[in-house]
């Protein structure tokens, strides 16, 4: 059809010069003798020709599945039916062939072909690398893979360099000249985020974007990276202008958490109604943005973190029935190929400063339970401690990693309901573990009351407890000794406080009663145990430490509590610094900062020296508060000036109108209190004051 | 200074009122009785009998002859103060909001609430001479508010117009040769509970729910200051002396059984009029205040509260001597 069209058009030239004469007559169609045809069809029909069907088509329908078995054709049959199985998941098999020998054994490899190029590469990404039994393990290529492959370069050529793109200086918050924090204030659920910069006499506003998140914000551990929630993913931000220093693609992600040398993210998604990709949970290289790994969801509800990393990156793990699973990094694969089996495991934590985890596990019938520190890479347990009638186990390492508290509590009778255990006449020990002794003596302390917070001073060698019954809540501060049981410094009877919070660098803590009700707030120096200062915050719901602990703040969130939204920023004395009241207020942090860089005895030559800086800062606050207080009182003198003019000339429209003031009043004179002195009359008002009886002799 | 507790009345205070030469000051609460005291001992001088349930609102004319109050049990009353005698009644509608005379005492305004199907109304009446006839007298005028209820009122300087408040927020100036609107303004978002005047007249005072009290010119309702506080204002104040602003307010009425007193922020707040800072706050109260009113001679003031107490407060010297840090040239 399409070449007679052609011909017709080449004939037209010839058929034109006939046209009157032969008007009736039947047009002659034939090629004139010798015509040749010359014209190709690309030029003519090049656009048809594109949907022409060629040999290769239906190439990427088909996958070439090797490492099959080799089977003679006995049981041909057998194999044909355990690889429909398997490969007709992914779609309808519509064709297949089964090369064979000449003795009729098939060859190992077999072909494929689906409806579709996506069910092949479904099956290719789904398939490749499976086992189908211990000596045979699929591997499963497109088909057109072949060509791609056959058809590399001989030589390499070497890929053209990027271009060097600066990055953004991501340390610059530490670099200010006046050491001065910053903090992130999220309002309403994705409203808006402010960061601020906790400047004196009061903070700047550095940075303010609505809807910069959709739910909340974070920062990253060392402070380097904020994090934002979008429902594509994740967004981390940095540098000075916070511009977008990576994102990672993974939809209704609503829980993350950084690896602590901000090397890795773990981003977690627990909707189930996003396809048939199970990536549930993902580990990102957070420099480059890649995708390390990812796992199929956990089968329950578990507590976030599900992974937990070491101090150095190294290793990250996570619990499983009756077995703890190490991964390795860079490599994220199982540390030496598998899990750790541990019966009965219910909890572990990684120290904070060494490449070392606490793990506890349960009681079972005769056997006891016990609390194992465990090396890694090694595997050597290097202390372990059973424990009787234990209910529960909780782990606090100190953040210097010199102490581990196991938090145990105990009951002394238990009673089995069907399923459900109930315990009764609770006591409570504090198991410590001295991590830089030889042989990691432990000691304990009982306390028969029950525990409403534990807390370690960060640095240091003390370690404070909430406990009682709520009509009597008492706050016990122990000292921990080397060779002797934990002493009692102090104890506090009668508290409102539910929560302690230490500062980040010891000695100070605020005390507090967060929630509805709650609202009091004591700040403590436990070197005296002094009562710095006691003060409220009604209704407050949760407190911060800046990271250099030299500010505390309370908030009121309004995911909390409706009324009196905002926060209030406090010397580490207790002294209040700043109200900020903010309808919507619902998150706060402070900017993390990494580790100090000062060694321990550099640290102590500055609190030697400290009277030295101490005049140095004073002299540079008083400049600062003097010159705000100049703008102040410019901005007043300013305000005074505008409204004594306005006054002046109201009171002379005023003084005008008096005429007519008269008038209205009878003229009478009523402008001043006492202007009206021709109507004064003097009146005499007797008051009883008291009554007396006195008994005359 | 150990403040006055006037004890008079039994439910929640609505509106207290000095004088002119601020010897007696008046109480009107949601019990029937409206009080009179005298200022320098809290000493009760006398109630007013007569009304049938709440009493909204009162005033007393400049020369403190006759009281005007209005109130729930729809009607407006006119008092002799001398004897405490309930001289005439009007019948209304409706409740009685407001009711004020005007600089002169020629004349009273007074609006009414809309509500059992009869529309928000504003009344002038002739008070030059009182008595029974009033009652049956037809209003100088009037006219009804269509669009929202009236709140708060005071009258304007030399009897030329008055200024409504309304639940909406907005603020209307009226002239009262034509009956017309001059200005309309809406500068809160929510209800203006009170209104009052400097002592000159040339300025007053706004207090809203919207948690905000603000400074308006009475002749141009131009806005020339606001105070801000995280509760509803209930009422506002200005010093007759000091360039000093007093707010009163607290957590809803309906709300404060759910609050303890500290959290509900029944302070009495004073403000610089001209720098907006607050500088000063007089505990006491332990519900709502919901009136509060200066002194005359500007060296006291009396709050009114949800409480049912009405306290008189003298300022120590400290008061006096507190400045704030300008250039005075």
């Amino acid at each position: 059809m399409a070449k007679k069209k052609g011909d017709e058009k080449v004939n037209q030239t010839p058929q034109s010069d006939n046209e009157e004469q032969n008007f009736d007559e039947e047009p002659d169609f034939d090629d004139p003798e010798g015509f040749v045809d010359d014209i190709p069809d690309e030029e003519l029909l090049a656009d048809i020709l594109e949907q022409k069907p060629k040999e290769s088509d239906g190439y990427e329908n088909v996958i070439v599945v090797d490492g099959c078995p080799q089977v003679g054709p006995e049981r041909l049959e057998k194999l044909q039916s355990v690889i429909n199985k398997i490969f007709s998941k992914f779609g309808k098999i519509v064709n297949e062939y089964y090369p064979t020998t000449e003795n009729g054994v098939t060859t190992g490899y077999i072909f494929l072909e689906y409806n579709n190029p996506q069910n092949a590469a479904e099956a290719v990404k789904a398939t490749n690398n499976c086992k189908l039994d211990k000596q045979h393990t699929f591997l499963v290529n497109l088909f057109t893979d072949f060509k791609k492959y056959s058809e590399i370069p001989k030589e390499w050529e070497p890929p053209s360099p990027q271009p060097f793109k600066v990055q953004s200086d991501l340390q610059w918050y530490l670099m200010d000249p006046d050491c001065y924090d910053q903090f992130l204030v999220g309002i309403g659920t994705g409203v808006a985020l402010q960061v601020w910069q906790n400047a004196l006499p009061e903070p700047v506003l550095l940075q303010e974007r609505p809807n910069w998140t959709e739910t909340y914000a974070v920062w990253s551990p060392l402070g380097t990276y904020l994090a934002t929630f979008h429902w594509r993913g994740v967004a981390l931000w940095a540098g000075p202008k916070f511009s977008q220093f990576q994102k990672f693609s993974h939809p209704e992600a609503r829980f993350i958490s950084f690896s602590p040398c901000e090397n890795y993210i773990v981003t977690f998604s627990p909707s189930s109604d996003r396809g048939n990709d199970d990536k549930k949970l993902i580990i990102w290289d957070i420099r480059t943005g890649q995708e390390k790994r990812s796992f199929p969801p956990p089968d329950e509800y578990v507590t976030w973190p599900i992974f937990r990393w070491s101090k150095d990156d190294r290793f990250f793990a996570r619990l499983g029935p009756d077995m703890l699973s190490v991964y390795e990094t860079p490599g994220f694969g199982l540390l030496d190929k598998k899990s750790i089996k541990i019966p009965g495991i219910r909890d572990f934590s990684w120290s904070p400063t060494d490449n070392v985890l606490a793990y506890w596990v349960a009681e079972d019938k005769d056997v006891p339970a016990r609390v194992t520190l465990l090396e890694l890479p090694n595997r050597t347990e290097t202390r372990s401690k059973n424990l009787f009638s234990v209910a529960d186990c909780k782990i606090h390492w100190q953040k210097s990693g010199d102490y581990l508290c196991v938090k145990v509590d105990r009951y002394s009778k238990v009673k089995k309901d069907k399923n459900e255990i109930k315990y009764s006449g609770m006591y409570y020990n504090f198991e410590i573990f001295h991590m830089r002794e030889k042989e990691i003596p432990v000691d304990s302390v009982e306390i028969k009351e029950p525990i409403q917070a534990f807390a370690w001073e960060p640095v240091g060698s003390k370690f404070s407890i909430i406990h009682g019954d709520p009509a009597n809540i008492c706050i016990s501060f122990y000292q921990v000794n080397t060779g002797q049981a934990p002493t009692l410094l102090k104890k506090f009877e009668r508290k409102p406080f539910n929560h302690l919070f230490w500062s980040p660098m010891g000695q100070f803590m605020v005390l507090a009663n967060l929630g509805l009700t709650g609202g009091a707030l004591e700040f403590l120096d436990t070197n005296d145990f002094t009562i710095m200062n006691v003060s409220h915050h009604y209704q407050m719901s949760g407190i911060e430490w800046d990271p250099t602990g030299r500010y505390v703040v309370t908030g009121v969130s309004s995911l909390k509590c409706k009324m009196d939204c905002g926060y209030y920023i406090w010397s580490f004395q207790g002294k209040i610094l700043r109200r900020v009241m903010k309808e919507g207020f619902a998150q706060f942090h402070w900017r993390p900062r990494p580790p100090t860089l000062l060694s321990e005895k550099q640290q102590k030559e500055i609190k030697k020296n400290l009277k030295k800086y101490y005049s140095q800062f004073e002299s540079k606050d008083r400049m600062r508060s003097s010159k705000a207080s100049k703008e102040l009182v410019a901005k007043r003198t300013e305000q005074m000036k505008k409204h004594v003019e306005y006054r002046e000339a109201k009171t002379q429209e005023w003084n005008e109108q008096k005429p007519r003031r008269l008038e209205l009043r009878n003229y009478v004179d009523t402008d001043g209190l006492d202007t009206d002195q021709s109507n004064t009359v003097e009146e005499v008002v007797e008051f009883f004051v008291k009554e007396e009886q006195t008994v005359i002799e | 200074m150990k403040p006055l507790m006037l004890q008079g009345h039994e439910r929640a205070i609505t509106q207290i009122k000095y004088n002119r030469e601020g010897d007696l000051l008046f109480s009107a609460a949601k019990d029937s009785k409206p009080n009179v005291w005298w200022s320098l001992n809290g000493e009760r001088l006398g109630t007013f009998n007569g009304h049938g349930g709440v009493v909204w609102c009162l005033d007393v004319d400049w020369q403190t002859i006759n009281l005007i109050t209005g109130g729930g049990d729809s009607s407006c009353r006119l008092w002799d103060l001398e004897t405490g005698k309930n001289i005439a009644t009007i019948k209304t509608n409706s409740s009685v909001r407001t009711c004020n005379f005007s600089f002169s005492a020629y004349q009273a305004a007074y609006t009414t609430d809309k509500a059992m199907g009869h529309p928000c109304e504003v009344f002038i009446i002739d008070t030059r001479t009182i008595d029974d006839s009033i009652s049956t007298q037809s209003p100088i005028l009037k006219w009804e508010i269509t669009d929202s209820k009236v709140t708060s009122m005071v009258w304007g300087t030399l009897d030329e117009t008055i200024i409504t408040g309304h639940e909406t927020g907005d603020l209307i100036q009226w002239d009262l040769r034509t009956g017309k609107k001059v200005h309309s303004i809406k500068e809160h978002t929510h209800q203006i509970n009170d209104m009052q005047l400097s002592r000159d007249g040339t300025m007053f005072i706004t207090a809203s729910k919207d948690q905000t009290a603000k400074l308006f010119d009475t002749s141009s309702l131009e806005l020339l200051k606001e105070y801000k506080t995280e509760r509803p204002v209930n009422s506002a104040a200005l010093s007759p002396i000091l360039d000093h602003v007093v707010l009163g307010g607290g957590q809803d009425a309906m709300e404060v059984t759910t609050t303890s007193t500290r959290q509900g922020k029944f302070d009495a707040r004073f403000f610089h009029l001209v720098f907006e800072e607050e500088f000063g706050r007089v505990k006491g109260h332990f519900g709502p205040i919901n009136s509060l009113a200066f002194h005359p001679d500007g060296k006291s003031y009396a709050s009114g509260g949800e409480d049912g107490y009405v306290r008189v407060q003298s300022f120590d010297q400290s008061y006096f001597d507190y400045t704030f840090d300008y250039n005075r040239d």
